[in-house]
């Protein structure tokens, strides 16, 4: 059988911690999405934890224990010193941009390769790994251009190197804190105290998971519960049984992927089916894989664990009692909600869900308080100079086309908004 | 070759032949061969100016996939190319990739990248080149998927003719990289 043997030849990442922990299931999650190879040391197996740490034991405390590639350790690590041991936190270079981008998902990148293409100073802040929701997607099949899919963490890659090829900053790992006017533009800062200026702003935030709510949820997160598809959890998915919960193409890819590693996986979709809200290629899919059950009007209402998931409990709509379903992985792709934290400072006028509003809407928005004699542009917020695109955008269609599509246009709106302020 | 000649086989100790610097004379022999062949021959005192002359040669922001190689571990290059920051190492977006979902975006990634950065297991005085691969993948770039091949040589790697080079694989090589398949992989390289 051809295979590769590209593990890096260069030290990298050791992580030692427990499956349980949540605080090591952000760090592998951060790690994953970046494309930082690490190894994963189970602090419950000697030997192992003697290969890498000299003793067969580490104090609880110190978990999870980061060995970073140049030997030097974290203990009780976070993903923010992870992030600072590897050098990947930067100060913005310039003192002030054209554009500053607000998030590196689909959306965001396809404005940065399109503004730093045309010469505009653009930086990009994102909180956590470029390539957003779309970004941890394990197959795109109905993206143009690539007749055999393209897996949403090779675009993110690509585009990536596309943006800063054409000179575009990506500022990663710190989260927004706010954006507030400022000078002639706005003022983005980030939550390390890092001020970004820009004359322009887009919105490209896109979207977080929604919630369950489930009593118990949040003490089992990263201990057999994640909120999508958990990339980085699917090796350690081999040989056992998964249930996704969620009924659009989130929750299908991920049904796809682990169906690849696990014995069995179990899709609990809300509606009465899968046409409604999942695209028929991957209905086709999902149908065709053996180890897979669907059930419909299905929803999770409860979980049964000791130090991790054993079982979720499911309620269907068929009027029958609560059934147990053994589990030793849920993942949660039910929607998303807006993320427009570091909106709420700026004003900007939003739907009754948290959308941003744009265009005609957002001169009318009673939110709002349109302050020009013109129309807002069609992606402009209610702020002049604000503009949002991708899902994070009121009425945006939830496809990673669309969002390319919205940050690509956004860029030819930016100009027109600079050459009014002046200066460009 | 589908049959090794009558040499040692796997596992069997490390010959002691083959760890000796060929002498300024083969090496020259060597590099006016890979001339006459279409090859640009560069020579480089020290590991550090090879370092150097490979840094030179590497394109910014190019995808660079180096090979696994003992020689460029020991003067740096396997860490300039993984680590500085200034290539897309391939190596590091293969290994993050998802084996069951994204195999054939690893195929096309490993087998055609703008540079190859590898070594070779022996050098004749004739200029050929003489390459091992236990699967087969470090092949195809070399010979002609990769945009441009950057091999580093060491000095004793230069041997007389095929005949010993093919010794070179079986009885030091081979040995070697067996041990280190077995530690890194759990699998022989034979």
């Amino acid at each position: 059988m051809f295979d590769y043997d590209a593990r890096p030849v260069t030290p990298g990442v050791v992580l030692v911690g427990t499956p349980a922990s949540r605080g090591g299931y952000a760090i592998r999650d951060f790690l994953s999405r970046n494309g930082y190879p690490f190894e994963w040391v189970d602090a419950g197996q000697p030997d192992a934890v003697r290969a890498v740490l000299g003793a067969a034991e580490v104090e609880p405390s110190a978990l999870p224990l980061c060995i970073l590639p140049d030997g030097s350790r974290l203990t009780s690590a976070t993903v923010e010193q992870v992030a600072a041991g590897l050098g990947m936190v930067a100060a913005p270079s310039l003192p002030e941009y054209d554009l500053t981008i607000i998030g590196a998902g689909p959306a965001g990148l396809a404005a940065a390769v399109n503004a730093a293409s045309e010469g505009l100073r653009t930086v990009v802040v994102e909180a956590v790994a470029p390539g957003g929701q779309a970004g941890t997607t394990s197959m795109i099949e109905n993206y143009l251009g690539f007749p055999n899919g393209i897996s949403g963490s090779e675009l993110a890659t690509r585009a990536t190197v596309q943006a800063r090829r054409f000179g575009a900053e990506l500022l990663l790992a710190r989260p927004l804190i706010g954006v507030s006017a400022g000078g002639p533009g706005y003022v983005a800062e980030l939550s390390d105290g890092t001020l970004v200026r820009g004359r322009a702003v887009l919105f490209a935030s896109g979207v977080e998971w929604r919630r369950l709510d489930v009593p118990g949820i949040d003490d089992l997160l990263g201990a057999g519960v994640y909120y999508g598809a958990g990339p980085s959890e699917a090796l350690a998915c081999t040989g056992s049984r998964v249930v996704v919960a969620g009924g659009g193409n989130s929750a299908g890819q991920a049904v796809v992927r682990f169906s690849r590693y696990a014995r069995r996986v179990t899709l609990l979709v809300r509606g009465r089916g899968l046409g409604a809200s999942m695209s028929q290629y991957l209905i086709d899919q999902v149908s065709a894989i053996p180890d897979v059950e669907v059930r419909v009007r299905t929803q999770v209402a409860g979980l049964e664990a000791g130090d991790r998931l054993r079982a979720v409990i499911v309620r269907s709509g068929d009027g029958a009692g609560p059934a147990r379903l053994p589990a030793d992985a849920l993942f949660i792709c039910i929607g998303g909600t807006p993320r427009t934290g570091g909106a709420a400072g700026i004003g900007l006028a939003a739907s009754t869900a948290g959308y941003l509003v744009t265009g005609g809407d957002a001169a009318t928005d009673p939110g709002g308080s349109w302050p020009l004699p013109r129309e807002p542009l069609p992606l402009e917020t209610s702020v002049p100079g604000v503009f949002a695109a991708g899902d994070v955008r009121c009425g945006s269609v939830k496809r990673c086309a669309a969002a390319i599509g919205e940050g690509s246009m956004a860029v030819a709106l930016v100009h027109r908004r600079l050459a009014e302020a002046g200066g460009d | 070759m589908t049959e090794p000649p009558a040499v040692a086989s796997p596992g069997t100790a490390v010959s002691s032949e083959f760890t000796g610097l060929a002498s300024a004379e083969r090496i020259a022999a060597a590099a006016a061969a890979l001339q006459r062949n279409g090859i640009r021959p560069l020579l480089a005192a020290t590991g550090a100016d090879a370092r150097g002359l490979v840094g030179s040669l590497l394109a910014d922001g190019a995808e660079v996939y180096n090979n696994t190689s003992q020689t460029l571990e020991a003067i740096g290059v396997a860490d300039d190319i993984e680590r500085s920051g200034r290539y897309q190492p391939l190596r590091l977006r293969l290994y993050r990739m998802d084996r069951e979902m994204q195999r054939r975006e690893m195929r096309i990634l490993a087998a055609s990248p703008d540079y190859v950065v590898g070594s070779v297991h022996a050098l004749t005085e004739g200029g050929s080149l003489l390459i091992a691969s236990a699967s087969g993948s470090q092949l195809g770039p070399l010979v002609s998927g990769a945009g441009q091949v950057i091999l580093v040589i060491g000095a004793q790697e230069t041997v007389p003719d095929v005949a010993a080079g093919v010794r070179r694989i079986y009885e030091y090589c081979l040995p070697l990289e067996d041990a280190r398949a077995w530690r890194a992989c759990r699998v022989p390289s034979g």
